[in-house]
């Protein structure tokens, strides 16, 4: 088995390293690639025996345990006859492909996939694990999507390979969901021990579901009515291709699933009903439609289909008999399905055309080619003493004794057969007679090397023929043995004796013949009979998929509109039914505990109550600016009345900033218009009231519920606050200390935000507002001068008692920066550009409170610790002080604060021209 | 008095998400600059509001007095303010910019990105 | 527990961004000083990984202040990955941003916005205290607008303009939910919170409000059905390099927040939260998927994308068992890795295809080989086709969501795996198969910057696809250390 994978991993390799090869020895590329299929063919053959015995090759290991994947080969009988097809028509169509695309650009491409779709062949063939298998199942389609779309600069080619992609991909989900139950109902993913549990998996509830999804799987894979269609438009491809996947392997894939799960799946009543009808289906359309066709390569597309069809019935029926036919016609239908795709490339490469109704007298100018065809074509045609002689008579044997459906399946597949012979002689005997309208002959196409694989599999054809031993006694044997499970009885033969399959092999021949001789009149009656169907299989795909983007675009375009505010709305909406969700599911009150109500804050509230219905109702910039402003100053007063100094100075500081800010942006926008409708309005106050009303009642239902006021975390906080961290402002050693982290987060977030609007308005406005603002007056300018040195002095006193008494770096930082600021106004005859000032701050600021995370980490203590100095010295204003780390964060604080509110209003200082709005 | 509180928060929440909801984008920032205000109005409130003594410890104390309001709020609010004050320099820019290059004040005809 | 200084992740992209500012002008150095940091950041990163694999979760108490007073940081195994992937993804997009971002942009300070991008998400994934993560996720938010602002073009601007409005709103409710969890539980730490409500401390309505509020504003960040709308309108508009990092890092610190919050703090509140959640992750895969079908631009595809597989994490989440948080995990790595590559494939496709209206490019199959091979291997992950890394994700996921009998959930998912195979194929044919269009803009050259970070990736993607083995088994500790109940 070592050997069969050492091939395997040499396919493999050759995939990638083959643009090179193909660089470096062009001539002898296809030779080259040819190699390891060779080699692994004439592996097999020595292991024909051993297998036919009943020893099995296999070689398992590790690899993704977490997901019970295992790399485990098994090649039994079944896996064996279809990996001897692969290596062994692979070899030959490496060969003829190097000689058929010689000079062609699709020639390193075709290599690269063809070898990646003989490895991912191999591994279906040879995989003992179901997974994968499956995962050798999707390369096949994958390959295939590229090899069908190697004349990628033809949009017909891509659209094809798009079906095939589509459909097979479709599939392989199924199929992969209907693996993962298998797996769930017969307890394992190894193909040997599934095998062993049919009953298991037959009898689980889950049954139909694996059914229905294996089934898909492998009908859209063997091209099963109705998802055939991909298949004859999969011609696309260059030959070689088609002659390969299209016809020997890649359709096999799923017929080989399905008889690889013949004993896990099989012989139920659904499953016989199922692949029987389908499969008998699929046989008659294929042969119906193929009459209709005349083009060489469609012809043989739609008698591969009917091929398939054939074969799933078999598996269909299930009796041993039919198993037996199936495991021949597989092998049979290969041995003449390729070679006449391969002439029909070699036609095509000679004489310009794949059209039938023109080809004419290739016979003379290519005798070998001419022989080949023959013998393939007699060989489709069931005619003695050739392989597909013996396969007819079996097949038929099969269907005469099918039980109940015997009747249907004989006549259709007597129809299907008449025509299979009729399509033969079309395809392997008229174009090359002779009928005096001899052409050109491309000298392209007569290269030796393209006759070397149809010559050798129609010769091979022939020798099995005469000698059916060499086929059934060992290869076909194992591979019913292990599809049936049991021990058959196969023994083919040529001569049966005269008996009623013998005189219907007769009559089809016959029957094949008249409808060959009348086969325009046969031609036109099947075109009718196409055209009785409003619209082919692959326009209905193709309606499908544009109805589906249609469907996509209409359903994106309802979501994703373009507006902002309904997706806010859209979020507002959640929020709301969230917390209803919420409410619904837990048993909550609206007993809020707390404090006694007093005036004071009553009267703040009006404050804001006034403000907040001033912003709503407003059409004025300057009366919703002053209602913001009304706002914060309001929530600032409340935090200084509950006891929370810290946050109304800071409150009040960044207000003022904010309002500045605003000031300085506001103008240069429009004032504020009416532009929503009055019903548009309503909606939105209905909403925002709900919403508003919803988080009002959820932080109702908050506080209502037994609060959790002792326990905090804060009280182990207040209670170290002076002892283990030196401060005496709890707020404020909260910020510089115990979650000094936050604070790290946070002055990153300004300088981001400074930095930011630096970036946004860089470049842009030379105008500067200073002077338009006509601020610079004496007045103002001399106390300035005052007011700046005052300013910061006081700026400094905050920064250094932060840590005792309400102030920090923060505050002090936003003091410092007004002082700064207004020395800038004062300056209006200084240019504002072209200071980096600012940024010098936020860098240091940050980098003081960066470093200051670090000195403990020399003392084996944890990043960020305080590291205090011994003692502590009294300063002026400020009282007793320590110093420590924690001090120098929050200085990193102040600079950066004075760096970004400098940075954005000198920024905003310089402006442009106003702009009118654009009224739509 | 928490109840008032969370009640004013409420109102303004929904003063905010009114102004949110607004095609002007003036009136989104007022709404954004709103609901910031509201939030932290309303996490004051939620963990209770105490009886307006800060927590700083008085010199000689060891810890706070008692009854002093929950310092960890109030650290956590001021994170957010000095946050939402940097968004909202970021953001008010930003629409600014907007307006200037798009030629609108109208959210609605911020459209052309999205299909 | 281990000793780690887990602090490095914090001071070497601080100090990166303040080395930065200082360099403003200086571009080549900047460009080196971006590159190395993100180096050392996910050399760190695999050295983390290996110390919890060796001996468990790593924590930190900054300042010394034992946890819950002081803010704790904590790697567990899913941080560990999480941050190292970081350094991943930021060491590609620096090498990226040498070759794609303008010198006006340097010049606006570019890579000290992205190192403090990076300093946020690390802040993120590492600190194991909500209302530090909020803090995280607004140092990552402000530099993620003033990112995508940057370029100031007018797409960028007016993306930006619903990006930062929308994620204030969603910041907002993320506040008001960490002030519902200080009033009902008294504390900011996850794993004090998933104690505490282990002990039956904090009100049922108060957990339940809390866990909602989180719940919304995370699926917002995340960009979970409906909430989404700011990623689509806004992820297409930037530069190429902030678009990549973008579409791999960000939504996933909103997912991390929603595994963070939903097993170590509010494990009590799944049976609530995880049914709602399964439904809305198929409707993100669903309106995801279809929202890529409809496109015809290619960043545009791949936004609608990201949506899409968003909802194949989120559903890992949901189905609440640790196979499928361990798929959930594996899913997210693979797709950060994945779609970082598909974005600078959309680069090179831009510059040397024509442009990124599918339209008016193509022929790239022919010119730029390497290209389409790079490309396949990303979108064909992405895809789900085996057996590249996304097949894997998908198979853990598949296989636990159908082994729970959650066979509508397994059915959509797969659905909308053919439509994502779809979609990538639509790129495929068009800019790659088809033929140069007549009126398509000339190609420019590719500097190598923008080919070393896509080999970088793919080779990672490749690594997964033969290997997952180690990446599942990190995923797999991962999962199993957020389902054991934590310690203090």
């Amino acid at each position: 088995m070592e050997f069969f994978l050492i091939g395997l991993v040499a396919i493999g390799v050759g995939t990638v390293i083959w643009p090179y090869v193909a660089k470096t020895s062009a001539p002898w590329a296809g030779w080259l690639s040819a190699v390891a299929p060779a080699a692994i063919f004439l592996w097999l053959l020595t292991q024909a025996g051993p297998i036919a015995k009943g020893e099995i090759p296999s070689w398992s290991g590790q690899w993704v345990p977490q997901l019970n994947v295992a790399l485990s080969f098994r090649l039994d009988g079944l896996g064996l006859l279809l990996s001897l097809l692969i290596s062994g028509i692979g070899f030959l169509i490496l060969i003829y492909g190097g000689a058929y695309l010689k000079g062609s650009p699709h020639a390193v491409p075709f290599f690269v996939y063809i070898q990646l779709f003989m490895l991912a062949m191999l591994g279906v063939a040879s995989s003992g694990h179901l997974l994968v298998l499956f995962i050798f199942w999707e390369l096949t389609s994958l390959a295939s999507y590229l090899l069908i779309g190697l004349s990628h600069s033809e949009l017909k080619a891509r659209k094809a390979a798009l079906r095939a992609l589509f459909v097979t991909g479709a599939g392989g989900l199924a199929l992969m969901a209907g693996i993962l139950l298998l797996g769930l109902a017969g307890g394992s993913f190894d193909l040997h021990i599934l095998q062993q549990n049919g009953d298991a998996v037959r009898n689980s509830p889950l049954y139909p579901a694996i059914f229905v999804l294996v089934i898909f799987g492998t009908f859209t894979k063997s091209a099963q009515v109705p998802f055939h269609f991909w298949l004859p438009d999969a011609m696309a491809a260059p030959t070689p291709v088609s002659a390969y996947l299209h016809s020997a392997t890649m359709v096999k894939a799923g017929i080989f699933l399905l008889a690889k799960l013949f004993p896990v799946l099989g012989g139920t009543a659904v499953w016989h009903d199922t692949l029987t009808l389908t499969g008998a289906a699929t046989m008659l359309l294929g042969a119906v439609l193929a009459l209709a066709q005349t083009d060489l390569k469609r012809l043989l597309a739609y008698s591969t289909m009917s091929a398939l069809g054939t074969l799933v019935m078999l598996l269909g029926i299930g009796t041993e008999l039919a198993v037996t036919a199936a495991m021949l016609f597989l092998v049979v239908h290969a041995l003449y399905k390729a070679p006449l795709f391969m002439i029909a490339g070699v036609v095509d490469k000679a004489a310009g055309t794949r059209d039938i109704t023109q080809l004419d007298g290739l016979g003379c100018q290519m005798p070998f080619l001419a022989g080949a065809a023959a013998l393939a074509a007699f060989s489709m045609s069931g005619i003695p003493p050739f392989i597909g002689f013996i396969g007819k008579e079996l097949l038929y044997e099969a269907e005469i004794n099918a039980g109940g459906y015997a009747v249907l399946v004989t006549c259709l597949g007597f129809a299907a057969n008449a025509i299979n012979v009729t399509v033969a002689l079309k395809v392997g005997i008229s174009p090359f007679r002779h009928r005096g309208r001899l052409r050109e002959i491309n000298p392209k196409a007569r290269n030796l090397t393209l006759l070397i694989g149809p010559i050798l599999l129609a010769v091979a054809g022939t020798i099995v023929g005469i000698f059916p031993a060499i086929l059934g006694d060992g290869l076909i044997h194992a591979a019913v043995r292990d599809v049936t499970r049991h021990e058959p009885h196969v023994h083919l033969k040529l001569w049966h004796g005269f008996n009623w399959v013998l005189a219907l092999s007769a009559v089809t021949v016959a029957v094949g013949v008249i409808l060959y001789i009348f086969r325009d009149t046969v031609r036109a009656l099947a075109r009718v009979a196409v055209h009785c169907f409003p619209a082919t299989a692959s326009e209905m795909f193709d309606a499908t998929l544009a109805a589906i983007i249609r469907l996509s675009a209409s359903i994106t375009r309802w979501i994703q509109h373009g507006n902002l505010r309904l997706y806010v709305a859209v979020v507002l909406v959640c929020l709301c039914g969230l917390v209803i969700a919420a409410l619904a599911s837990t048993p909550w009150t609206l007993a809020v505990p707390g404090s006694a109500v007093r005036l004071v804050p009553m009267g703040i509230a009006l404050l804001i109550v006034v403000s907040g219905i001033t912003a709503i109702q407003s059409h004025s910039t300057v009366m919703a600016v002053l209602a913001m402003g009304g706002v914060g100053l309001g929530v600032a007063l409340l935090f200084a009345f509950f006891g929370a100094p810290d946050l109304a100075l800071t409150q009040l500081l960044v207000e003022i900033l904010t309002l500045v800010l605003c000031a300085l942006v506001f103008r240069q926008l429009p004032a504020i218009r009416a532009i929503s409708s009055a019903s548009e309005r309503n909606i939105d106050l209905i909403l925002s009231a709900v919403a508003g009303a919803a988080v009002t009642i959820a932080l109702l239902a908050v506080r209502s519920a037994p609060a959790l006021d002792s326990g905090r975390v804060s009280a182990d906080m207040a209670a170290k606050s002076l002892p283990e961290a030196n401060g005496m402002n709890v707020v404020n050693v909260i910020l510089v200390d115990f979650r000094a982290l936050d604070t790290l987060g946070e002055i990153a977030v300004l300088a981001i935000a400074g930095m930011g609007v630096a970036a946004l308005l860089l470049g842009s406005g030379r105008r500067d507002l200073r002077a338009e603002l006509a601020i610079a007056t004496p007045l103002f300018r001399t106390s300035v001068t005052w007011l700046t040195p005052l300013l910061l002095f006081m700026s400094v006193v905050l920064l250094f008692r932060g840590h005792n008494e309400p102030g920090g770096g923060f505050t002090g930082g936003l003091l410092a920066a007004s002082a700064l600021l207004l020395k800038r106004l004062a300056e209006s005859d200084r240019p504002l550009h072209g200071n980096r000032t600012p940024l010098l701050l936020i860098a240091g600021g940050l980098s003081a409170a960066a470093i200051s995370a670090v000195p403990a980490l020399f003392f084996q203590k944890t990043f960020m610790s305080g590291f205090w100095l011994e003692g502590s010295v009294w300063l002026p204003f400020v009282g007793k002080t320590k110093f420590g780390t924690p001090f120098l964060f929050d200085v990193g604080v102040y600079f950066v604060v004075i760096g970004v509110c400098l940075l954005i209003l000198t920024r905003l200082l310089r402006t442009e021209e106003p702009r009118k709005v654009r009224v739509a | 008095m928490e109840t008032l509180i969370i009640l004013l928060a409420g109102f303004l929440f929904a003063c905010g998400f009114f102004l949110i909801l607004r095609r002007n984008i003036t009136q989104v920032l007022i709404g954004v600059l709103f609901l910031s205000q509201a939030a932290n109005l309303a996490i004051l409130a939620v963990s209770g509001l105490g009886t307006g003594i800060s927590a700083i410890v008085q010199n000689g104390a060891a810890s706070p007095p008692s009854g002093h309001a929950d310092p960890l709020p109030q650290a956590l609010i001021l994170t957010a303010i000095v946050i939402g004050f940097g968004v909202f320099s970021f953001a008010v820019v930003l629409l600014k910019k907007a307006f200037r290059d798009l030629g609108t004040d109208d959210t609605d005809h911020l459209n052309k990105a999205d299909f | 527990m281990s000793r780690f200084p887990l602090y490095i992740f914090l001071l070497i992209p601080l100090s990166a961004a303040i080395t930065l500012i200082l360099l403003q002008g200086r571009a080549v150095a900047q460009r080196w000083v971006s590159v190395s940091s993100a180096a050392l950041l996910s050399a760190t990163g695999f050295l983390l990984i290996e110390t919890v694999r060796a001996s468990g979760p790593v924590i930190l108490d900054a300042g010394g202040w034992a946890a819950p007073v002081g803010i704790r940081l904590q790697a567990d195994m899913l941080s560990a990955m999480m941050v190292t992937i970081t350094g991943i993804v930021g060491f590609c997009g620096a090498l990226h941003a040498i070759a794609e971002v303008p010198a006006n942009e340097e010049r606006r300070g570019f890579h000290a916005f992205y190192q403090f991008l990076l300093f946020g998400v690390c802040g993120a994934f590492l600190t194991n205290d909500i209302f530090n993560l909020y803090v995280w996720f607004e140092v990552m938010l402000l530099s993620s607008f003033v990112l995508i602002a940057l370029g100031g073009k007018k797409a960028q601007t007016e993306g930006a303009v619903k990006y930062v409005v929308l994620n204030i709103v969603a910041s907002l409710i993320f506040l008001l939910g960490a002030g519902m969890i200080y009033a009902t539980f008294g504390t900011l730490n996850f794993t004090d919170i998933g104690e505490r409500i282990a002990r039956g401390e904090g009100s049922q309505v108060g957990t339940r409000l809390s866990a909602v509020f989180l719940l919304l504003a995370f699926s917002a960040k995340a960009g979970v059905f409906p909430l989404y709308a700011w990623l689509p309108s806004s992820y297409h508009t930037p530069g190429h390099t902030i678009s990549a990092v973008f579409a791999g890092l960000l939504t996933k610190v909103g997912i991390y927040a929603l595994i963070r919050t939903f097993t170590t703090a509010f494990q009590s509140e799944q049976d609530f939260i995880f049914p709602l959640l399964l439904w809305v992750s198929l409707f993100t895969m669903v309106t995801g998927v279809l929202g890529a079908a409809s496109q015809f631009h290619t960043r545009r595809i791949l936004s609608f994308h990201i949506i899409s597989q968003i909802g194949y994490m989120t559903l890992g989440l949901a189905l609440g068992t640790e196979g499928a948080l361990m798929a959930t995990i594996f899913y997210v790595i693979h797709h950060i890795l994945v779609k970082t590559n598909l974005f600078f494939a959309a680069a090179a496709i831009d510059r040397t295809g024509g442009g990124e209206d599918l339209n008016h490019t193509g022929g790239l199959y022919r010119s730029a080989p390497w290209l389409a091979g790079l490309f396949l291997v990303s979108a064909l992950s992405l895809g789900g086709i085996p057996p590249l890394s996304g097949f894997w994700a998908k198979l853990a996921l598949i296989k636990e969501t159908l082994g729970m009998g959650a066979w509508i959930a397994a059915g959509i998912a797969l659905a909308v795996g053919l439509l994502t195979l779809f979609s990538m194929t639509k790129i495929w044919s068009e800019a790659f198969w088809k033929d140069r269009p007549e009126d398509t803009a000339p190609a420019r050259a590719l500097h190598w910057g923008h080919v070393v970070p896509m080999i970088i990736l793919a080779t990672a993607t490749l690594i997964l696809t033969f290997y997952p083995t180690y990446l599942l088994e990190l995923s797999q500790i991962a999962a199993r250390q957020l389902f054991i109940p934590a310690r203090l």
